[in-house]
């Protein structure tokens, strides 16, 4: 009794803190990059295939420059994962305040422009300094950029809706087309924004000679980047996700949605220092937390990495629900989709479950993170296959064989440390459908 | 025809009780529609909808849910968790239909 109450209090207040309007525009507004990730991706893994003889091979038929038109694609794609987070925001959380979201998006995109420099410095053959004007920065306006896009595109999204909540906007005669209405409720919030833009570029520039998006990322995303990425970081992440799947809420939905944009701007760092020519390692500023090492070593076969309990439930289960469930469950857990068992074996709310629940992903997860950091793979680029790609391909996809070796090695660990578990459930299933046959016979005797 | 959608966080769990489903109404010879999509979806989703359900790893969208769908009549409800876990295609599909008895 204490407990249902205690879970229906913890419920509320998971629930109260996903259903905030912010974390819905961040969650749902963030999912407008995946198109330009997850494709931009293929293009940037043709762009890098590390096997010499192909590329020789390439460059043979279509000169040394054959990967330009490939790191195009890359660069608008990844490079510009700002504008789609921050105009992906404000249109969701315009959207869900009931008004049109493709007015505030422009404008947001607008705001996050004009909180960047429009030209760029660059040393010229004398060693003179030269400004290059009419440009954007592309440096702020892909992983670097990613924080101030979430503050611009919430922000906009909130003031531009509260303006229209508040009808401040201009007011035609009866008569005048809607179409041509529609076009002028925007001016208002528009000019407001915009002052509001211009008034923080002055303030930057004046005060702290810089601009604001650099100032986020110095005080803001650069040390929220290195909790995300530091072990500790890494640990509370990975429990979370598994204590809120455990209660049977969806974790990976709720913990990722707000740590993602963070994950994605880790990995564009790291491909920045390839692209700038070095070496990616950890010696050279490369991150190790990223997507990839979620997707690939935490939550694989699903969150809480439950690969380990499918395998003894096809192999060593007696109870005829292991074994319906087994089967059942090994297709999806093949594209990291676990569902079935989370809900099925059960996991959710059984208390038996939660400890390797919970450990399973965080000691993957550790290890990981020490078989980066000691060199056996390394950091992750920004190659991202989808979630849904299956272990070992997607493994060898981000890391090459050793990816996918140290993917065996943890389904392995999966394996080991849920069999005593499954075996004390098991045990249970079979005894409660013994007595239920039982019972059967007992009543048609 | 009913049609029936299901909503979870990306609409890839939920597809694989759709065929379930499917197969169920299949067999009792009922004409159903089975889709699945992600939540953040459901407003695109609701044209000649008989009844929504969700996941139950996204049931604290259930108020939202009951927001957007009720206005248009549609009922909404959570899935159980052991018919989700078991993926029991007849038992959603059985009250599903109830849910739409209701209306």
């Amino acid at each position: 009794m204490e407990s249902t109450k205690f879970t229906d209090r913890m419920i509320t207040m998971i629930m109260k803190f996903v259903n905030t309007k912010a974390i819905i525009a961040l969650k749902d507004g963030i999912m407008y990059t995946l198109p330009l990730t997850m494709v931009g991706s293929v293009f940037l893994l043709l762009a890098q295939i590390p096997y010499q003889p192909f590329n020789d091979f390439m460059a043979g038929i279509f000169g040394n420059n054959w990967t330009d038109p490939l790191f195009q694609i890359y660069g608008v794609t990844f490079e510009i994962i700002a504008f789609a987070a921050c105009m992906g925001i404000a249109y969701v959380y315009t959207k869900n305040e009931g008004f049109e979201g493709l007015p505030a998006s422009i404008i947001a995109l607008v705001s996050f422009l004009g909180l960047n420099n429009s030209y760029v410095t660059v040393t010229g053959a004398d060693n003179k300094a030269i400004k290059v004007g009419s440009v954007i920065d592309k440096a702020w306006t892909g992983g670097k950029g990613m924080v101030t896009a979430i503050i611009v595109g919430l922000l906009v999204g909130y003031v531009y809706s509260l303006l229209l909540k508040k009808k401040v906007t201009i007011k035609l005669p009866e008569g005048v087309p809607q179409g041509v209405v529609n076009q002028f409720t925007a001016l208002i919030p528009a000019a407001v924004i915009f002052t509001g833009v211009f008034l923080i570029y002055i303030f930057f520039k004046v005060a702290l000679n810089t601009t604001f998006i650099e100032w986020i990322y110095k005080v803001l995303q650069t040390p929220l980047q290195g909790m995300t990425d530091s072990i500790g970081g890494v640990i509370i992440t990975t429990a979370l996700v598994s204590i809120l799947w455990w209660f049977g809420v969806h974790g990976a939905a709720i913990v990722l949605g707000v740590v993602q944009g963070l994950y994605t701007a880790n990995e564009l760092a790291n491909q920045a220092i390839i692209n700038s020519g070095k070496a990616l390692t950890i010696a050279n500023g490369a991150h190790i937390m990223t997507n990839q090492l979620w997707s690939g070593y935490v939550a694989i076969t699903g969150s809480g990495l439950t690969i380990g309990l499918v395998i003894a439930m096809i192999f060593a289960g007696k109870s005829t629900q292991s074994k319906t469930l087994g089967k059942l469950a090994i297709w999806p857990a093949l594209f990291n989709i676990n569902e079935p068992v989370t809900f099925g074996f059960p996991i959710v709310m059984n208390p038996f479950m939660f400890l390797p629940f919970v450990l399973v992903p965080v000691v993957s997860a550790v290890a990981t993170y020490f078989m980066v950091r000691i060199g056996f793979l390394h950091p992750f680029t920004a190659v991202e296959p989808p979630w849904t790609t299956p272990p070992i391909i997607y493994g060898f996809i981000v890391n090459g064989w050793r990816g996918a070796l140290w993917q065996i090695v943890v389904m392995a660990w999966s394996t080991v440390a849920y069999f005593p578990f499954f075996k004390r459930q098991d045990a249970l299933n079979l005894k409660a459908e013994q007595e239920t046959l039982e019972a059967e016979q007992g009543l048609s005797m | 025809m009913i049609k029936i959608v299901l909503f979870c966080a990306a609409g890839m769990s939920t597809s694989v009780l759709v065929t379930k489903m499917e197969k169920a109404a299949k067999e009792k010879g009922i004409d159903v529609k089975v889709e699945a999509f992600p939540e953040s979806q459901m407003e695109k989703h609701l044209d000649g909808v008989s009844v929504v359900l969700l996941g139950p790893q996204v049931r604290f969208m259930l108020p939202k849910a009951k927001q957007i769908c009720e206005p248009l009549g549609i009922p909404v409800d959570v899935i159980a968790p052991q018919d989700y876990g078991m993926m029991n295609g007849a038992k959603v599909l059985e009250n599903a239909l109830k849910l739409i008895g209701k209306k």
